[in-house]
């Protein structure tokens, strides 16, 4: 796969992942015990054989920089590997990016110098862990301008946002409508926002699109060109797991759905590992009356107290007779003594101080934001 | 090649065959240790925490899984553009060439290699202990004291004083005598087998050393005695750290065990002094519904159902319902079937104990479960027992 590039796409809309989302992008969000969201999309990619990335940054873009530093986790540290494209500011552009279209057009350089045929394109919200060999395959049998991802599986977690695409898709697999930002969808195909098409004809969709005063990359390139018969999209329907992180909702029931050991094997391969940065922490200590069950836990993490249908991300402590249910704990947090928690996302660094009590419904999971000590 | 002011050279080519089943394929530094580390884990970390950024590694023996662990060094810091780590096998020299005769003749063969980095002072070091230490404190004694050689010492019990070379000094520390494994110590100073050389010196009792035909070509038999009977300056250096020779199968599943105990005796949580080991990548661990783990360390990629009791779990092993485990090593990709009892034992990489099975017993030696090898469902195999692949 000399011949295909990726481009990562960070600055999507993350209004409704609240704090988790306040300080860092969706891409540096901490998921699934040890990694970032954008581990999934860029391990997958290279495990594609892409050897070229581009991140467009947008904002506090600090922690995902600090996260994927010189891209060595994942072998993309090489003479051509990853680069960051922050925003920036000419006379042209305004220094932030006004969503993916401006984002590209601001980096039409980047495409223009890149010397693969094709491109991969995505978001950095979705999970799924695809080698995207054989959608480039099968983009380039059906002879298509372009190829949209898309599953069919309803959308697992969460509500229906005005984030989501979805896509008609006929008998012969072309892509023949589009509806983006439906309160009610009519179709049953959500886009995956993983788009392959010639690196070329992407840099010419931006520039024309560009020129002509547009401004949304899916409603006025795609699904125009869609329309005005100007593009054949092809649909490659994905079949395994993919999971879009784009609400409080959503995150806190994805990391869940990991205790089931089916979800895991699909997003965590042997022979395609999910790479990111490494800590060197030491293994999991649990102490003699620790309790822990149903629960996944990461290195570093020190248990002393119980944990019951819970994901606990690198370097958590767990002391004696706290208790820990249905939650969600980043890397560092502490659960002191006594404490008991049940339903929350707690972020990193964040402290349960001793025998405090936070139990919050089911259906309305709370989230303690960094460093916060209660 | 810039130079440097100390470079380490690490000895890595001995068997290990004290270790049996664990070394007969792979050499004694590529040894699993401590649910995510291996034992070259322990020296290469400590020169990258002190500083050393030039670390040659002598390898000999078996050195295939060895070289692919140390790969470009970048889980330790050492790939860089002026430095890093080397691996340095025997090699032929016009038309002649020879393995590596002793430690000192290693080190010998490889002249050329430290020359490049024309150092003040060469460190050396052996790939069998487990312990952090700070190579650099000792450098700074070194160099305080004038030394030709400083040799890295710890005080054992007086009992046990007979099993290693003991070093007899003065109030300063100077060494006065070097005896190797002396029925009635004088003292009670280990060496360690740390050394740290002043270049020039080493260079010249190494070409000294070689030119005798007599020589063992060793640092503790012939180099240490010779520079002390031409009046050298050598000095002690005195460890008092956590330290632990991982040569024999019982003491490197007592190092395990020890990580177990509260406080741990070597603090691997300390922050300024980590010690770094390759990743395999792996998710986080799970314990499952009705599985119990107490008093253990659990590593990423594990997979546990059934009970583990002060174990030491490495990455990707896999505990099935009804198995029992313990104070186990299960080093990775292990797979303990269902209702497997492994108690005092030692399972290798990849092995795997069918369902029933019973490895190990209460009491005697540790029973060790070769790499890859199988215990078929509901055999045994007894204390001190060790089960090799290779004749199955």
């Amino acid at each position: 796969m000399k011949d295909v590039m990726g481009l990562i796409y960070t600055g999507e809309n993350d209004i409704h992942l609240g704090e988790l989302t306040s300080q860092r992008a969706v891409a540096a969000l901490p998921i699934a015990g040890r990694y970032r969201v954008i581990d999934f999309q860029l391990s997958s990619m290279v495990h594609t054989g892409i050897k070229n990335v581009g991140v467009i940054t947008q904002k506090n873009y600090s922690s995902l920089m600090d996260h994927i530093g010189s891209g060595r986790e994942w072998d993309l540290h090489g003479k051509q590997g990853l680069v960051m494209l922050p925003p920036f500011l000419t006379r042209e552009n305004m220094g932030v990016y006004s969503g993916l279209l401006d984002a590209l057009k601001s980096n039409t350089n980047f495409l223009r110098l890149s010397r693969q045929e094709y491109i991969v394109l995505t978001n950095s919200h979705t999970v799924y862990n695809i080698d995207f060999t054989d959608a480039l395959r099968s983009h380039v049998e059906s002879g298509a301008d372009m190829t949209i991802v898309y599953s069919r599986a309803k959308k697992t977690f969460g509500t229906e946002y005005d984030n989501d695409t979805y896509l008609t898709v006929s008998d012969e697999g072309l892509v023949t409508g589009m509806e983006i930002g439906s309160a009610m969808p009519t179709r049953d195909c959500i886009s995956l926002k993983i788009y392959i098409c010639k690196r070329e004809l992407l840099r010419q969709l931006v520039e024309q699109g560009a020129a002509n005063g547009m401004h949304h990359f899916g409603r006025d390139i795609i699904q125009r060109n869609i329309n005005n018969g100007s593009l054949t999209v092809h649909g490659y329907e994905y079949k395994g797991l993919a999971c879009q992180i784009d609400s409080i909702q959503s995150y806190f029931n994805f990391n869940m759905s990991l205790l089931d050991s089916e979800v895991r094997r699909q997003l965590f391969p042997a022979d395609r590992p999910v790479y990111t940065k490494v800590r060197d922490d030491l293994p999991a200590r649990y102490i003699e009356d620790s309790q822990c069950t149903n629960s996944l836990v990461a290195n570093g993490c020190v248990i002393e107290g119980t944990v019951i249908n819970s994901v606990l991300f690198r370097g958590v402590k767990v002391a004696k007779g706290a208790v820990v249910k249905n939650s969600i704990i980043m890397q560092d947090a502490q659960i002191q003594e006594g404490a008991e928690i049940d339903h929350c996302i707690l972020d990193k660094q964040s402290i349960i101080r001793r025998n405090g009590r936070l139990i919050a419904p089911a259906a309305y999971p709370i989230v303690i934001a960094k460093n916060v000590v209660i | 090649m810039r130079k440097k002011q100390c470079v380490a050279m690490l000895l890595a080519g001995g068997q290990g065959s004290r270790l049996g089943i664990l070394t007969k394929n792979v050499a004694k530094p590529a040894v699993p240790y401590g649910g995510k580390y291996r034992i070259i884990d322990f020296p290469l970390s400590n020169c990258t925490n002190s500083g050393i950024d030039v670390v040659g590694v002598l390898t000999q023996y078996r050195p295939l899984e060895l070289n692919a662990y140390i790969g470009s060094g970048s889980p330790w810091d050492l790939d860089l553009a002026n430095g890093g780590v080397f691996v340095l096998p025997p090699y032929q020299t016009g038309k002649t060439g020879e393995w590596y005769k002793g430690t000192a003749n290693a080190i010998y063969q490889n002249i050329p290699f430290i020359a490049q980095w024309d150092p003040e002072y060469v460190l050396v070091l052996s790939g069998d202990h487990i312990y952090k230490m700070d190579y650099n404190a000792m450098l700074r004694s070194h160099i305080e004291k004038g030394a030709d050689l400083t040799i890295a010492v710890r005080e054992v019990p007086w009992e046990e004083a007979p099993r290693f070379g003991i070093l007899n000094t003065d109030e300063d520390n100077k060494i006065i005598e070097f005896e190797e494994k002396p029925a009635h110590p004088k003292s009670n100073k280990a060496s360690m087998g740390v050394y740290i050389f002043t270049w020039s010196k080493m260079r010249k009792y190494l070409e000294q050393d070689e030119a005798n035909p007599n020589s063992e070509n060793d640092f503790g038999k012939n180099i240490i005695p010779t520079m002390l009977a031409e009046g050298q300056n050598l000095y002690t250096y005195t460890f008092d750290g956590y330290w632990k020779d991982v040569g024999t199968i019982e003491s490197l599943w007592e190092a395990n065990m020890d990580l177990l105990t509260m406080p741990m005796p070597i603090d691997l949580y300390d922050k300024r002094w980590r010690i770094y080991a390759r990743n395999p990548g792996m998710p986080p661990h799970y314990v499952a519904e009705g599985a119990k783990v107490v008093d253990s360390l659990i590593t990423e990629g594990c997979e546990v159902k059934g009970v583990v009791k002060h174990s030491v779990l490495f990455a990707g092993v896999s505990v099935d319902t009804g198995a029992e485990i313990t104070d186990a090593v299960i080093m990775p990709g292990a797979v303990i079937e269902r209702g497997a009892v492994v108690r005092r034992a030692i399972v290798a990489e990849n092995a795997h104990v069918c369902a029933g099975a019973v490895v190990g017993e209460e009491t005697g030696k540790i029973a060790v479960v070769g790499p890859k090898a199988v215990v078929a469902a509901g055999d045994k195999v007894a204390a001190g027992v060790q089960v090799d692949a290779d004749a199955q």
